[in-house]
């Protein structure tokens, strides 16, 4: 019982300390949008959204889950995330553009590295024909 | 023993009584009770309610402990039985052999007889006072047979004329016989009362829920409808009755429409779409229009898996590519718009419902929908529903004069947005009405749009139910204590629960068993 309650206290207090960082990062945030459109935002605001983008956060990370699980997945991919994206159109194009970007340099990483292998296959290998063809002749 | 001769020489059934009782062996205590208790009350019975020998059988069920039937068998059989049985098989018996007749107040002769049977048994046992001890007596019976037959009612209702007349004429006659049997007739008389202000009671306990509803919500309903449909100027029966024709098989029907009003368009719809074949699209477009307003929500389910751009004419060709998916995309979409009509009010009243992922992003998403070019959904409902136009309809008369152009994608939802006018209770402006049919509009194409999400995302191309349990769950309609069964069980008719649900008729039961 005493363990519940102390786990459940831990979570709330880790709950607490994320909820803050977010209120923080909102209120950068809204000082750059107030400088830029030279708006004013009021703290109630600032919390208010805060607030929102926490529970969305929440919502978001559960239908991910749901999505991944309906493809029959346990990992969460970025299909996931663009499914659930796809209400809103620039969001999408952001994300399908950003997707892009980490697949291809998901791709030259790959193809960097297989040069490197290859090279060094190629070199493994030489001497060891060259030790066969050595040992044919 | 009382034995005060029988005062009115009814032979058989008392004096064989008396005889059969004094000389029968006795063999236990209770019986030897029973059997005087059985004597008193006959000798009383006799008195005053010897016209009402054949009538009081059903009253021996409640208050003689056998001495009726022990009368009566006496009368029919040997005296030998009454050794073997006693009073409670004996009683049995006659509730085997005895004529069936309701207890409940469609019977209030029945409630007098107990009633003047009760009055003497307890004239004789307590003081007079005892009236207010019978009135609680009298509500048991009234809740205990609502399945008896009501074919007894109108043989009960003479009776109760009869005894009337004869309780009038037997009372002068028998006042002196037996002391105090003014105040038995006084006891009648009031019961008589008593019961008859009871009868109001049973029924509403039988059908309590057609009872309580209000009356004048039938009134709104047919008004609404009629007028909506003189705008439209259809000229054919209120959609309430065409709803009702083509599943005039089966009695839940008629459940659902007292007592769901929702249910409606599912009730209908279902078994058309499971029937339903492929039909050329030339058929009376009448009966393509009214499986219209009830097919778009079908077809916006079905077509935008399959076909995006076809048009209306050329439906024959998609219809045989319609037909496989079909019977999946149906049952999904069964559970999915059983759902679907109780979001109807919420997401179309009001749009900033709270605590729903989907709302925020349908407020979002209509900004951008209604930039959009005339959607391109729109060639592509009408030409599913002209695909199960079957032969449930067949003989309908033409509607008379032009009929106007009527918007395809948007006949679907009328049934829906009258729905929604009907609940609002308070009549509702054209435009106001528009408006619900267009918001509506994009919320099941939205849904829709889902739905082939979905399935795309799993790597296929036919939605499924697993499709439409994701989508019920970013609804929020099931969770991890509701499932999607729960709701099947709750919101379908029970034909599609045996579809949906495997095992549901298993009753727990499973082979082999372990």
């Amino acid at each position: 019982m005493k363990e519940a309650e102390a786990e459940e206290q831990q979570e709330f207090s880790y709950q607490q300390r994320l909820k803050a960082a977010v209120h923080y990062t909102m209120g950068c945030l809204c000082n750059e949008v107030a400088l830029d459109k030279e708006v004013q935002f009021s703290k109630q605001t600032i919390a208010a959204i805060s607030e929102v983008t926490f529970q969305q956060c929440e919502h978001f990370a559960k239908d991910l889950e749901m999505f991944a699980r309906h493809a029959k997945r346990s990992t969460i991919s970025t299909e996931d995330v663009k499914l659930l994206a796809r209400r809103s159109n620039s969001l999408l194009k952001y994300i399908t553009e950003k997707n892009e970007e980490i697949a291809q340099l998901n791709q030259e990483q790959k193809a960097k590295k297989k040069k490197k292998l290859e090279n060094e296959t190629k070199n493994s290998i030489e001497p060891e024909d060259t030790e066969v063809m050595e040992s044919e002749n | 023993m009382a034995d005060s001769p029988s005062p009115d020489s009814e032979p058989t059934t008392r004096t064989l009584l008396r005889r059969v009782l004094d000389t029968a062996d006795v063999r236990s205590p209770r019986r030897r009770r029973s059997a005087r208790n059985a004597i008193q009350r006959s000798v009383f019975e006799t008195t005053s309610s010897r016209s009402l020998g054949s009538q009081t059988k059903t009253s021996v069920r409640r208050r003689s402990h056998g001495a009726r039937s022990i009368g009566r068998l006496a009368h029919v059989q040997a005296s030998a039985y009454l050794e073997k049985d006693t009073p409670r098989t004996l009683l049995k018996n006659i509730l085997l052999t005895a004529p069936e007749s309701s207890i409940m107040m469609p019977n209030p002769v029945v409630k007098l007889v107990p009633l003047s049977q009760v009055v003497q048994s307890y004239r004789r046992e307590s003081s007079q006072g005892s009236l207010e001890l019978q009135l609680p007596e009298l509500d048991p019976p009234t809740t205990l047979g609502p399945g008896l037959p009501t074919s007894s009612r109108k043989k009960q209702r003479l009776r109760l004329s009869v005894f009337q007349q004869e309780v009038n004429q037997g009372l002068p006659l028998s006042q002196g016989e037996v002391p105090n049997f003014p105040y038995a007739s006084f006891l009648f008389t009031r019961s008589l009362n008593l019961t008859f202000t009871t009868p109001l009671q049973p029924q509403s306990v039988r059908r309590p829920g057609l009872a309580r509803r209000p009356p004048t919500r039938r009134a709104v309903d047919v008004g609404a409808l009629l007028q909506d449909l003189q705008d439209n100027s259809v000229a054919s029966a209120p959609p309430g009755d065409s709803l009702r024709i083509p599943v005039a098989t089966q009695p839940t029907n008629i459940v659902l429409e007292d007592t769901q009003p929702f249910s409606q368009p599912l009730v209908s719809s279902f078994p058309s779409v499971h029937h339903s074949l492929p039909h050329p699209p030339h058929t009376g477009v009448e009966d393509a229009e009214r499986t219209l307003d009830r097919r778009t929500w079908n077809s916006g389910l079905e077509l935008q898996d399959h076909m995006s751009r076809t048009d209306y004419a050329t439906t024959s060709s998609p219809i045989s590519e319609l037909q496989p998916p079909l019977p999946e995309v149906t049952e999904a979409a069964g559970s999915e718009e059983a759902v679907r009509v109780k979001e109807l009010e919420g997401s179309s009243e009001d749009e900033d419902t709270s605590g729903e992922p989907a709302s925020p992003e349908l407020a979002t998403s209509t900004p951008e929908l209604l930039q959009l070019p005339p959607p391109p959904g729109v060639g592509v409902l009408p030409s599913e529903p002209l695909e199960p136009v079957p032969a449930r309809l067949p003989s309908r008369p033409r509607a008379a004069g032009p009929r106007p152009y009527r918007d395809p994608y948007r006949t679907g939802l009328s049934h829906y947005v009258k729905l929604f006018s009907f609940h609002a209770k308070m009549p509702m402006e054209k435009k106001a009405v528009e408006m619900v049919e267009r918001c509506l509009d994009k919320y099941f194409q939205n849904l829709c749009n889902d739905l082939e999400v979905f399935a795309a995302h799993a790597g296929r191309k036919t939605v499924k139910p697993e499709d439409l349990e994701l989508l019920l769950r970013r609804q929020g309609l099931v969770t991890d204590e509701v499932s999607m069964h729960v709701l099947v069980e709750q919101h379908l008719p029970m034909e599609y629960r045996q579809l949906l649900i495997p095992c549901a008729f298993s009753g727990n039961s499973v082979f082999p068993a372990h």
